[in-house]
C-alpha cells in the first residue's frame, strides 16, 4: 500500500506554540490574574479509611483573612452527588458525594475546603481544622479487597467487587485438551501515578449579574467536564463556560471533574467571590488519580512446535476507592485487543476490578499499558519452556499481511496494521542474530546482556461505535469548524482539550491539506467551550484521527465554496480545473497548474462584503462546520526492540540500545510524532524501572514526595532509534490511524523481556515491576540459595 | 515584629527594582509570580525535585521554591522573561523550537535558565554531561532525548557566535 500524496500534510515544521513556551509568556492555569480571587486549600484525611466523627472549623473561621470553611453538608446543598451508574452486566453502580460526609476512604480524601485572602493564609487556617476520626481497617491490596470478611470499602456495595466480567470466545477448553502443553505467566504491574508537571488547579468566577460561571481549568475534554460541572451545579450548560488554556501536561489525570474542582465552583458560586486553587506536590501525589495496578495471569495453550492453540487471561485491577469512571473502563480494553499481533480464536478472558483504600483510578497514558507486555511475555514463556527461539514463536504465530482484515477472537477488526513488517524491520534494525552471538561472547565473559522484543497493536481513536460494544459509556465522535475571515485569515476549532502534544502545529497540517494553505497560514483555537464546538476531547490517542480527521474533512467542504467563488470571479463556469495551493488559486492549463491571480482573500472579501458577486443561490460567508463519527477502532502497530545489559552482582539494568519500529498511518507533524514517541516511551520505562505510589499495610501512601515517588530524569533514559514504516489506514480521513499510547504499551513489555532475556542463565523470570535492584537482588540470591541447598 | 508581618523589600528582577511587602516567608517563586507579575517560572514540586521553578540568582541556577524572597535583599534575580531580547529568542530558546525540545512547555523555564548558565561555563559539554546536568529538572514530556538534542545546537551555535551575551 503505497502512501497518498500529500502536498502538506508530513512536513516538517517546527511547533507554533513554542514562541510562547519559550519566552515565559505560556498561559497556564495558576498565570492568570483575577483580581479579588480567594484561595482554597483543601483539609485531607491522615487515615486511610475512617468515620468522620465530628469537624471543629471554629478556630480555622477565627483567623484573620479566613472568609469560610466548607464541608461535605454544605456541598450536598450545593451541589448534587455523582452516580457512576451505567448499564453494564457485572458492574455496581456507584455514588459519591461532592466532599465525604460520612467516611473517608483513603489517605489524601478531602474533608474541608478553608477558603482565604491568600494561599499562605488558607494552608495555615486548613491546619487549624479539627477533624475526629473513628479509624476502620483498611483495604491496602487487591487480594485483601477479594477476601469474605475483607472490610467493606463503599458500604453500599455487596462487596468491594466493582465489576466482573468475563466472555468465553471459540472453545479454550478443547485447546487445553489438545495442547502439548499449557503454560501458565503472570504479571504484576505496580500503581503509578501521572505526573503532570503542572498539577491540577482552577479558577472559579461567577457572575452574579448574568448567572453565570466562568471555570479556567487544565483540562484535556472541555465539553464533556462543562456538562458535567453544569449538571451537579444544577446549572444549564449556557450557564457554564469551561476555559482551557496552556496545559502543563496531561495523561489523562486531567479529564475527569474532580470533587475539589467542584468544590471551588461551589463556593465561589455561594460566596459570590471568584475563588482559585492550585493543588501542591503532596496533594496531586496523595489525592488526584492513580493508575495501572493490575495483575495478568495466562494460560497459553500451545502446540509442541510452538503455535499458540487456545489462551485464557486472567486480569485484576486495584482500582481505588472511588469510582470517577466506570468500573471496567480500564481493564475491559486489556481484554478486548491482547491477542493483538498474533492468530488466535479460542480465547477467554477474566477480569475482575475491586475497590480499596486509595485513590481512584483514572486512564493513564496507554490505559491498557499492560497489554504487550502480557501477550509478548506470554511468547517468550512460550519460547523458554519449549526451549525455542523467542522470534521463531512470534513468527509462526503472527498475523500475515494476507490475513488483514482480521477478525480478532473478541470481536474487534484488525485492518491496514503491519506487525510482521515492524518486528523484521526492527529485528533487522538491531541486528538479531549477530546480536545472539555477542551475547553469547558477552555471557562467556560474566557479561549479561538481554534483548527484549514488544509488538504492540495500540488502539486508537475508540469511535462510538466501540463504546456501545464495549458497553461503556460515551462517544466517540468529534466536531470542528473551520471560517475564513473577510481579510482570508483561516480560523478553525476542534474540541480537543490540548495539554502539550502540539496541536496547534499538528492539526494545522489537516486544516491546510484539506482546504490549500500552508499550515502557518492556518490558527486553531482550543480549549473554550464557548468557541470550540462540542467535541469529546483529547484522550485514547485520538487527537489525530477524531480531531484532524474532522478538521480535514471541514477543510474539504469549505475548499469547495472557495473555488467555487474564484471559478465565478475568474469567470469560468465550474471550479473542476482549479485547486487553492498555499492560499492562491490555480488553475489547469494544458497540463500544467497555473496561477490565477485570484487569492483566498478575494475570495473571502467577495464572500463576506460583496455578497452579491458570488455565484447564484449560494449563501454569503466563509464559515463551516462539520461532525464526524470515526470508525469502531482505529489501530496502530510497532515493535520495540530493547537492548540491556544487567550488573547480576548489584542488580542495576543499563540501556545499550532502544530501536522502535512504527507504523502509525499517515502522520500530520513528524516533529509532533516523535516527540509523542519519546514521550511515550519515556513514560513506559520510567514506570517500569523506578515509578511507584506505594502504599503500607495500613493504607498509609508513602509516596508523597518526587524524592519517593522517582521518576526518570535524563540520566537513565536510552536515546531512542526510531524507524518510521507508516502505511495508511483505509477508513480514515487523509489515512490517519493516531499514535501516542503504542510507546508506553512497548517500553515496559521490551524492557521486562529484556531482563529477562540477560537473566535467562539464572533460570529466573522476573514478572512484576518496578524492575527494582532490590528486586532483581532477591531473585537472583533466591536461586542461588536454592541451587546452593540442592 | 512577628515573623509573618510584612516587611519592606527590594527585589532586584531582570534588571529592574521591585519595592515590595512580603511576609518573611514569601518563596521567591510565590513573589516573582503574585508581587512582580512574572508568570513565567513555574512551580512544579515546592520541594526543590522539579526543577520548574529554577531562576538564576547573579548568573547561578537556583531553585526558587526553595528561597525566601526576603534573602534576594542585594542579589541580582533573572527569570525567564529576560532571555529573549527584542522578542530574539536565545540560542538556546531557538534551538530547542527547532529540535522540538518542549511539549507542554511547563518545565521549559527551568530548563532555559539553567543551561544558560551551563553553557556559559561549559561552552563544549558531552552528551553526557548535558544529562547530567539535565538530571535537575524534570520533564514528562519529551523523554530528554530533543532537549539534550537542542542543547547541543544551542552550544555549537554560540561557540560560532560568541557576541551573544546570556542574561
Amino acid at each position: 500500500m503505497s502512501p497518498p500524496e500529500f502536498h502538506y500534510i508530513g512536513q516538517h515544521l517546527a511547533r507554533k506554540e513554542d514562541y510562547r513556551l519559550l519566552t515565559g509568556h505560556g498561559r497556564y492555569v495558576d498565570d492568570i490574574e483575577v483580581p479579588g480571587a480567594l484561595h482554597a486549600c483543601f483539609v485531607r484525611s491522615p487515615h486511610a479509611h475512617a468515620r468522620i466523627v465530628s469537624i471543629d472549623s471554629e478556630a480555622a473561621r477565627q483567623m484573620p483573612g479566613v472568609v469560610a470553611v466548607v464541608t461535605g453538608h454544605e456541598l450536598a446543598q450545593w451541589t448534587t452527588r455523582q452516580r457512576m451508574a451505567p448499564p453494564i452486566e457485572g458492574l455496581q453502580a456507584m455514588e459519591m458525594d461532592t466532599l465525604p460526609i460520612d467516611k473517608v476512604r483513603f489517605q489524601g480524601d478531602p474533608v474541608a475546603c478553608v477558603i482565604a485572602t491568600d494561599r499562605y493564609v488558607a494552608e495555615d487556617a486548613a491546619e487549624q481544622v479539627m477533624v475526629a476520626y473513628e479509624v476502620l481497617p483498611a483495604v491496602s491490596t487487591m487480594w485483601q479487597a477479594l477476601e469474605p470478611d475483607s472490610p467493606r470499602v463503599d458500604e453500599s456495595l455487596t462487596s468491594n467487587l466493582l465489576s466482573h466480567q468475563h466472555a468465553n470466545h471459540g472453545d479454550v477448553e478443547a485447546r487445553r485438551r489438545e495442547a502439548h502443553r499449557v503454560i501458565e505467566s503472570t504479571f504484576s504491574q505496580h500503581r503509578q501515578t501521572h505526573l503532570p508537571i503542572e498539577t491540577r488547579g482552577c479558577i472559579a468566577v461567577w457572575d452574579e449579574g448574568r448567572q453565570h460561571l466562568t471555570f479556567h481549568v487544565g483540562t484535556q475534554v472541555p465539553h464533556p467536564y462543562r456538562t458535567t460541572l453544569a449538571s451537579r451545579l444544577c446549572l444549564s450548560e449556557s450557564q457554564v463556560s469551561v476555559i482551557s488554556p496552556d496545559v502543563g501536561g496531561g495523561f489523562g489525570q486531567k479529564i475527569a471533574l474532580y470533587r475539589e474542582e467542584l468544590t471551588v465552583a461551589a463556593v465561589a458560586r455561594h460566596l459570590k467571590r471568584p475563588v482559585r486553587w492550585r493543588e501542591d506536590r503532596l496533594e496531586n501525589l496523595l489525592a488526584s488519580a492513580q493508575a495501572r495496578e493490575d495483575f495478568c495471569r495466562t494460560r497459553a495453550a500451545v502446540s509442541a512446535d510452538g503455535r499458540l492453540l487456545g489462551l485464557e487471561l486472567e486480569i485484576i485491577e486495584d482500582f481505588g476507592a472511588y469510582s470517577f469512571y466506570p468500573g471496567n473502563y480500564l481493564a475491559r480494553v486489556v481484554a478486548m485487543i491482547l491477542t493483538g499481533p498474533y492468530k488466535v480464536q479460542d480465547y477467554s478472558y477474566d477480569v475482575k476490578v475491586v475497590l480499596s483504600n486509595k485513590v481512584g483510578n483514572g486512564p493513564m497514558r496507554a490505559p491498557m499499558a499492560i497489554t504487550s507486555w502480557v501477550m509478548e511475555g506470554t511468547m517468550d514463556a512460550i519460547a523458554r519452556e519449549l526451549e525455542l527461539d523467542p522470534v521463531a514463536v512470534r513468527r509462526l504465530n503472527m498475523l500475515q499481511p494476507e490475513d488483514f482484515p482480521y477478525t480478532m477472537a473478541t470481536g474487534e477488526v484488525l485492518a491496514d496494521i503491519t506487525p510482521r513488517e515492524t518486528l523484521e524491520g526492527a529485528l533487522a534494525a538491531i541486528g538479531y542474530d549477530d546480536f545472539r552471538r555477542r551475547q553469547q561472547q558477552a555471557r562467556a565473559q560474566g557479561v549479561y546482556l538481554g534483548l527484549g522484543i514488544c509488538t504492540v497493536v495500540e488502539s486508537t481513536t475508540y469511535g462510538s461505535r466501540f463504546y456501545k460494544a464495549a458497553g461503556i459509556p460515551g462517544s466517540g465522535h468529534e466536531a470542528a469548524w473551520l471560517r475564513i475571515e473577510p481579510s482570508g485569515a483561516v480560523n478553525a476549532s476542534v474540541g480537543l482539550g490540548a495539554t502539550g502534544q502540539g496541536y496547534e502545529t499538528s492539526l494545522a497540517f489537516a486544516v491546510a491539506e484539506g482546504l490549500g494553505v500552508t499550515p502557518q497560514q492556518v490558527h486553531l483555537h482550543l480549549g473554550h467551550t464557548d468557541i470550540a464546538p462540542y467535541g469529546m476531547g483529547s484522550r485514547g490517542a485520538r487527537g489525530g484521527t477524531a480531531g484532524g480527521g474532522t478538521l480535514y474533512l471541514c477543510a474539504q467542504e469549505a475548499s469547495v465554496k472557495v473555488l467555487a467563488i474564484g471559478a465565478k470571479l475568474l469567470g469560468l463556469e465550474c471550479s473542476l480545473a482549479l485547486r487553492l495551493r498555499d492560499g492562491r488559486i490555480e488553475q489547469m492549463t494544458d497540463g500544467e497548474w497555473v496561477a490565477t491571480g485570484v487569492g483566498l482573500a478575494d475570495v473571502a472579501r467577495t464572500a463576506y462584503l460583496d455578497p452579491l458577486a458570488l455565484p447564484a443561490g449560494m449563501h454569503p460567508g466563509l464559515e463551516f462546520h462539520r461532525t464526524y463519527e470515526p470508525p469502531p477502532m482505529t489501530y496502530s502497530n510497532s515493535t520495540h526492540l530493547c537492548e540491556v545489559q544487567v550488573d547480576v552482582a548489584t542488580g542495576a539494568i543499563r540501556f545499550v540500545r532502544y530501536v522502535v519500529a512504527e507504523d502509525c498511518g499517515t502522520v500530520l507533524s513528524p516533529v509532533v510524532v516523535e516527540g509523542q514517541q519519546h514521550g511515550a516511551i519515556a513514560m513506559g520505562l520510567s514506570g517500569a524501572l523506578f515509578e511507584q505510589v506505594y502504599y503500607d499495610e495500613a493504607g498509609q501512601n508513602l509516596s508523597g514526595t518526587l524524592a519517593d515517588y522517582l521518576v526518570a530524569t535524563a540520566c537513565e533514559l536510552p536515546h531512542i532509534e526510531i524507524l518510521s514504516m507508516h502505511t495508511p489506514n483505509r477508513a480514515t480521513p487523509a489515512g490517519i490511524k493516531g499514535m501516542a499510547e503504542g510507546g508506553v504499551m512497548g517500553a515496559i513489555g521490551a524492557l521486562t523481556n529484556a531482563v529477562n532475556d540477560a537473566l535467562a542463565p539464572f533460570d529466573v523470570v522476573v514478572n512484576q515491576q518496578p524492575l527494582t535492584p532490590m528486586y532483581l537482588r532477591d531473585l537472583l540470591r533466591e536461586k542461588s540459595n536454592l541451587t546452593n541447598k540442592a | 515584629m512577628s515573623n509573618f508581618e510584612k516587611r519592606p523589600i527590594t527585589l532586584t528582577v531582570n534588571g529592574h527594582n521591585h519595592e515590595l511587602r512580603v511576609e518573611p516567608r514569601k518563596l521567591l517563586a510565590d513573589a516573582l509570580r503574585e508581587d512582580c507579575r512574572l508568570t513565567g517560572t513555574h512551580v512544579g514540586c515546592e520541594h526543590g525535585v522539579c526543577g520548574a521553578c529554577t531562576v538564576l540568582v547573579d548568573g547561578k541556577p537556583v531553585r526558587s521554591c526553595l528561597t525566601y524572597a526576603i534573602q534576594m535583599e542585594g542579589h541580582e534575580v533573572s527569570t525567564i522573561e529576560s532571555v529573549a531580547v527584542n522578542a530574539t529568542l536565545s540560542p538556546l530558546q531557538q534551538a530547542l523550537h527547532e529540535e522540538h525540545g518542549l511539549q507542554c512547555g511547563f518545565c521549559t523555564p527551568g530548563i532555559v535558565m539553567t543551561f544558560e548558565a551551563f553553557l556559559k561555563n561549559k561552552p563544549d559539554p558531552s552528551d553526557e554531561e548535558i544529562r547530567d546536568a539535565l538530571s535537575g529538572n524534570l520533564c514528562r514530556c519529551t523523554g530528554y532525548q530533543n532537549i539534550v538534542k537542542a542543547i547541543q545546537k544551542a552550544a555549537e551555535q554560540m561557540r560560532r557566535n560568541p557576541d551573544y551575551v546570556a542574561p
